[in-house]
């Protein structure tokens, strides 16, 4: 029997990780990766690094780093993939045929610009998306005095921060009332705020670019809904992504915002899966389905693809829509589950320390603990993802939970 | 480690390494191999952040940094390693001034009539102490005046408004103002171990600096204690003067009932030396020799520098004494005295004998002893011995060949009449010409303990041996001076090959003064560790003559191996005198930054003395030595 | 590196002294002394820690070395990979603090240094035969074994237990 073809679309989280998957349960496995980036994989977190040169381009390759310890796996770059011929299993990329008998979709997603700046993309406006997006930026980077950050997500405050640290100044414009809505309410985003006021980032919300201002195709400066035109070199859109689903189009494989798939992240045609941010999975909370662009989810993806895909039927535990850590002008936080409690019926409790945040968000009945905001003191964080994902009854640690004074005795039963 | 290396590393010793080997051989355990079984040790103890000091403890402060920063009452690191140091120093306070006032009711029944065994061996000794304590002389009777001098002493225990005599009376002027100024004259000896206790309670003193200031009262208090005690065993059993002796277990006689006294008080031992010349006949017609006193400890060097006892082997080795097969008895009073003891004496078919009510050991034999009783008891326990040599006679016995001859028992009084012989007008001047011109760099003080932490002897060999190259005049007590007497340091014999050419001159010169034939040891043997009063005395004596502070002169003190909290307050009460004061082991202070630098560092301010905590003899060599250098340079020397 | 020996709590003999937090410290600290360790910048951390069940337990808890060691793939720099001894290590270079294994630790043992802005973690002590905290430990309640051996041991243990209590009865 000839040896069975895997094809992965999409080089980056959930892609290496099921090639990695893959190779560990069967190291002769025949596996392409087909990526449209021309740089081999790479940990796309990291590229604000790249921008202060605190990481090479050769620091941040996936391969050989972490779990990926095959060196060797196969990855076409500049290799976008066009077209799937799900009948006759090829998929189609740079005027190629590639046959499979298993394919992953790990399309991935790209940076989404809002309709009013369609259109206006010329030098000097960036979505930080790719390593390429990153050399361009810097090398205007010397000339550039001031740079506008459209959107206050996680994405946006890194790279602000990153660019704060080589002396440039920034600029974050924020349409919501407060930064990081979306992983956060405004009144926890307090303690962040202030470490990000403090660091020199000039901060304006509940205001919305509407064009960018050019001389020469370059940028010349924004230009807000209150009329008012902010001055600066280069503009950063930060908005959040869009899966890449464009080239499904009459593949018959079901898209519903990204590619549909089971517990088994099985798509609607045999043989072929999705994983990653192009994939649409579900909240293990709320079971509602939903799309992220978190890392961990795509990883933990593809790693259940690939052992779906090899025949060793995995379910997929599913990822909250928020779950995120990091840390922002020095102070650490993990948000993770539901935490927007505004519009829900929720038993929530606050801690507002000077120096720390705490939100604890539990079900209506108050059994189970569903979403928490740590900043600060953030430690042992994953024991409370581990009690959010179980759903596990709490109420004989919830005194510990409220006052974060879980550790790990506590919760073993 | 194989073969010896494994003894060298827990000895320096010979004689102790070859009974090592035989201790292994028979699988008989010892304090190495029970120090081995303990490691590592508990983190929190060493650095001091342990506290049972009330039931809502124990408590333990995280020495990393981490929660817990407190205890549950709220103590920080500093509140809590100074309470701990504090105790340490009311402990050693209590138990040398407890040997003193041991001393104190001696006398008094005395002169009571109910110690018909004790008389007054040194009369002049106690007229010079009752002058120092104002106490007239005129038309007194000695017993009278031994009365008026222990109910003296009796008196410095309770808290009065003069302060403590043995404190204020031997202390030269600067020290006294130092001291007052610190609010750290003892008010009485045992109201200072009192408020120790007291104010280290739950929920009193929290003020890290204010509870060291209070350790450093009690640490004069631990002076006055010792002083005391040298005083009166002095007035009670005679002021020491030089005498040829010999030290180390081939002191031991296999044909002869062999008895070692151990621990500290002669109030009992030396009734047992003087019973064991009544009872020798008995001992013969057992079939041996004679009685063979030797010492171990602190009591072995009161023996030795009054009557030229020899002294078996000190502290951290005191078991091997019983290993040799060849000891009948061990008596012992108190203090060091290690309660294993007992196990190997019935390994090795031989008897520990506790004497005092507040020190039994379970499975020792107990012979109360009392001053009223002191010749009858003292034979008891000599008849014990006895007994044990009709069983052991015919056994073989392993004594190693290995003894030094020591000159032991130099008083500040015997310094004195040493250096008259020289300059009968004016006996000081030619030590300090010598100190000025250099020929003495400075002197030092070793005192203390072997801890079996240390390879036994190591710190204080290697230390000495630097001191002495470098000219500076080594003075000892205690098992320090064990240490260095079994080792040859005490051993004329070896000024040549230890001494550096000026030190070397002086020793000659002041030997050939006395018509010694020869110089005086290379090591000065002041005593038993309650004998550091003498070093106390020697540099109170030094800075009175010369008018300068102690502060200021090239004096240094190292406890190298330091064990007992003992050592601990003595090393308190050196630093109040002023000196730069070694410790070769680490106290239990580093959990506390602040206490840690107050105690190395900032304390220099106060009283001109400070620790110096160096667990490496060669660099602590070099400390002492830059310190005594500092201080030469200071006096324009 | 097949079944590598890994360290296990017999909950019933900790005490709770927290020796080993401290012989774990000293461990990994420059100058491998506890003496100087204490006064060490960066501030020395020790990787597990004593911790209280509901019931009044003590329980060491320190790193499992999951099978699917979620923190290494969750790393977003590569920067946990597992070592030929079959231990995960995190790689400090190449760490940049970001917490994500912290958040996805179950057993909440990753800790941040917050000087060196680094997570820290058991290595099992690479230059060791036997990890420090298991050699400290003074009542034995952490063993350095194979799981089956371990496992064996246990059985043995409540085998002889039951033996004795038997004869006890007759």
């Amino acid at each position: 029997m000839q040896n069975t073809r895997y094809l992965i679309i999409g080089g980056s989280a959930a892609g290496i990780a099921c090639a990695q998957t893959i190779k560990d349960n069967i190291p002769k496995a025949d596996v392409t990766i087909l990526s449209d980036e021309p740089d081999k994989p790479y940990f796309r977190p990291l590229i604000p690094y790249i921008l202060t040169g605190k990481k090479t381009v050769s620091d941040i390759s996936m391969l050989g780093s972490g779990p990926y310890t095959h060196r060797d796996l196969k990855v076409l770059t500049g290799c976008m993939a066009s077209k799937v011929d799900t009948v006759n299993k090829i998929v189609f990329a740079n005027t190629q045929e590639y046959p499979y008998d298993k394919l992953l979709i790990a399309s991935g997603s790209r940076a989404n610009i809002p309709k009013e700046l369609e259109g206006q993309l010329c030098k000097g406006v960036f979505a930080l998306r790719k390593l390429n997006d990153a050399r361009e930026m810097i090398e205007i980077l010397p000339s550039t005095k001031h740079v506008v950050m459209l959107g206050g997500g996680l994405v946006n405050l890194k790279t602000a921060f990153a660019l704060v640290e080589i002396g440039i100044k920034v600029t974050l414009v924020v349409q919501s009332l407060e930064i990081l809505s979306q992983i956060m309410e405004p009144q926890d985003a307090y303690l962040l705020k202030d470490a990000i006021v403090k660091s020199g980032i000039n901060i304006i919300t509940g205001k919305k670019a509407v064009g960018v201002i050019k001389k020469n195709n370059s940028a010349l400066a924004v230009a807000l809904d209150d009329q008012q035109e902010i001055p600066c070199e280069i503009v950063c859109i930060g908005k959040g992504v869009k899966p890449n689903v464009e080239f499904l189009d009459g593949s018959g494989i079901k898209v519903d915002g990204g590619v549909v798939v089971d517990r088994f992240t099985a798509c609607n045609i045999p043989d072929i899966y999705s994983a990653g941010d192009v994939a649409v999975t579900y909240n293990p909370i709320t079971g509602q389905k939903v799309l992220t662009g978190l890392w961990t989810n795509a990883v933990e993806m593809g790693k259940c693809a690939g052992l779906n895909m090899i025949g060793c039927p995995t379910a997929y535990a599913g990822t909250f829509g928020v779950m995120n850590a990091t840390q922002i002008g020095g102070i650490p936080f993990v948000s993770m589950g539901t935490v927007h409690t505004k519009d829900g019926d929720f038993e929530v409790y606050t801690h507002k320390g000077r120096d720390s945040y705490r939100k604890v968000v539990f079900s209506k009945d108050g059994t189970r603990l569903i979403g928490i905001i740590l900043i600060s003191d953030i430690s042992k964080a994953g024991i409370y993802r581990y009690l959010i994902r179980e759903g596990r009854d709490i109420t004989s640690i919830k005194d510990l939970i409220i006052n974060h004074k879980i550790n790990y005795a506590s919760v073993m039963k | 480690m194989t073969g010896h290396d494994e003894f060298k590393a827990r000895s320096l010793d010979t004689a102790v390494q070859e009974t090592l080997k035989k201790a292994k051989e028979k699988g008989i355990e010892t304090v190495w191999d029970r120090y081995e079984k303990m490691l590592p040790q508990c983190g929190f103890g060493d650095t001091g952040l342990c506290c049972r000091h009330c039931l809502q403890g124990p408590c333990r402060i995280n020495p990393f940094g981490d929660e817990p920063k407190t205890g549950i009452c709220g103590a920080t690191a500093d509140v809590m390693v100074a309470r701990g140091i504090d105790r340490a120093i009311a402990a050693g306070t209590a138990a040398h001034s407890g040997h003193a006032k041991h001393l104190a009711h001696t006398m008094l029944k005395m002169t009571e009539g109910k110690a018909k065994d004790y008389t007054i061996k040194d009369a002049d000794k106690l007229k010079a102490v009752a002058k120092r304590l104002g106490i007239s002389i005129e038309g007194k009777s000695d017993m009278q005046l031994a009365k008026e001098v222990a109910e003296t002493a009796l008196g410095d225990f309770a808290e009065k408004h003069e302060g403590v005599y043995w404190a204020t009376t031997v202390l030269n002027e600067g020290r006294k103002k130092v001291l007052s100024s610190l609010n750290a004259i003892p008010k009485g000896i045992d109201h200072e171990v009192s408020e120790i206790m007291h104010r280290t309670l739950y929920g009193v003193d929290a003020d890290a600096v204010n509870l060291l200031l209070g350790g450093l009262r009690c640490g004069v208090a631990d002076l006055a204690g010792c002083y005391m005690g040298t005083d009166l065993a002095d007035i009670l059993f005679g002021t020491p003067k030089p005498v040829i002796t010999k030290a180390n277990m081939g002191v031991l006689k296999a044909d002869m009932v062999n008895i070692a006294a151990h621990g500290h008080n002669p109030v009992l031992s030396e009734m047992i030396v003087k019973m064991a010349e009544e009872m020798k006949d008995e001992a013969i017609s057992a079939g041996a020799k004679g009685i063979n006193i030797v010492g171990i400890c602190c009591t072995g060097n009161e023996l030795m520098e009054r009557h030229g006892i020899p002294a078996c082997t000190h502290s951290v080795s005191q078991e091997m004494a019983l290993l040799t097969g060849a000891l009948d008895a061990i008596v012992v009073d108190y203090q060091c005295i290690m309660p294993s003891l007992v196990t190997v004496a019935e390994c090795m078919g031989s008897k520990v004998i506790t004497t005092m009510d507040i020190c039994k050991i379970t499975g020792a034999e107990h012979v109360e002893f009392t001053e009223q009783e002191a010749g009858q008891k003292a034979k008891e326990v000599i008849k014990i011995a006895i007994e044990t040599f009709k069983r052991r006679k015919s056994k073989a016995v392993d004594i190693p060949n290995v003894q030094s001859t020591v000159i032991a028992g130099f008083s500040v009084e015997a310094i004195v009449s040493a250096l008259m012989n020289v300059n009968p007008n004016d006996p000081l001047k030619p030590l300090l010409d010598n100190i000025k011109n250099g020929n003495i760099r400075g002197v030092c003080l070793f005192a203390g303990c072997n801890n079996v932490k240390v390879p036994q002897d190591k710190n204080f060999l290697t230390i000495a041996k630097k001191l002495l190259k470098n000219n500076v005049l080594v003075l000892a007590t205690g098992c320090g001076a064990g240490a260095l007497m079994r080792h040859g340091f005490m051993d004329p014999a070896n000024v040549e090959g230890l001494c550096g050419e000026g030190l070397k001159a002086v020793l000659t010169a002041i030997g050939q003064a006395n018509n010694l034939g020869g110089p005086l040891p290379p090591v000065i043997h002041l005593g038993s560790c309650v004998d550091n009063s003498r070093a106390v005395a020697l540099v109170v004596h030094i800075s009175n003559y010369l008018g300068v502070d102690i502060d200021k002169l090239p004096v240094v003190a190292s406890a190298a191996e330091a064990v007992s909290e003992k050592a601990v307050s003595i090393g308190v009460y050196a630093v109040a005198m002023g000196l730069p004061t070694h410790v070769g082991v680490m106290l239990p202070v580093l959990g506390s930054p602040t206490v840690t630098s107050i105690l190395t560092d900032k304390i220099k301010g106060l009283t001109g003395g400070y620790f110096i905590v160096d667990l490496d003899p060669e660099t602590s060599a070099d400390k002492l030595l830059s310190a005594i250098n500092e201080r030469r340079k200071a006096l324009g020397l | 590196m097949k079944n590598p020996k890994e360290i296990f709590v017999n909950v019933k003999k900790c005490t709770g002294c927290k020796t080993c937090e401290i012989a774990c410290a000293v461990e990994h600290s420059k100058a491998k002394n506890l003496y100087s360790a204490i006064s060490e910048l960066p501030t020395v951390k020790p990787r597990l820690s004593v911790e209280w069940h509901l019931s009044g337990k003590s329980i060491p808890v320190l790193c499992r070395q999951c099978d699917d060691a979620p923190c290494m793939h969750a790393c977003i720099t590569g920067a946990i990979r597992r070592d030929s001894r079959g231990v995960v290590v995190t790689d400090t270079d190449k760490c940049i603090g970001c917490w994500t294994c912290v958040m996805v630790c179950p057993f909440g043992v990753i800790g941040r240094h917050l000087q060196t802005h680094k997570a820290y973690r058991c290595d099992r002590c690479p230059d060791r035969d036997t990890p420090a905290c298991v050699q400290a430990c003074p009542t034995g309640a952490l063993v350095f074994a194979q799981s089956d051996e371990y496992s064996r041991d246990k059985r043995l243990a409540f085998v002889s237990e039951i033996a004795e209590a038997t004869k006890e009865k007759a």
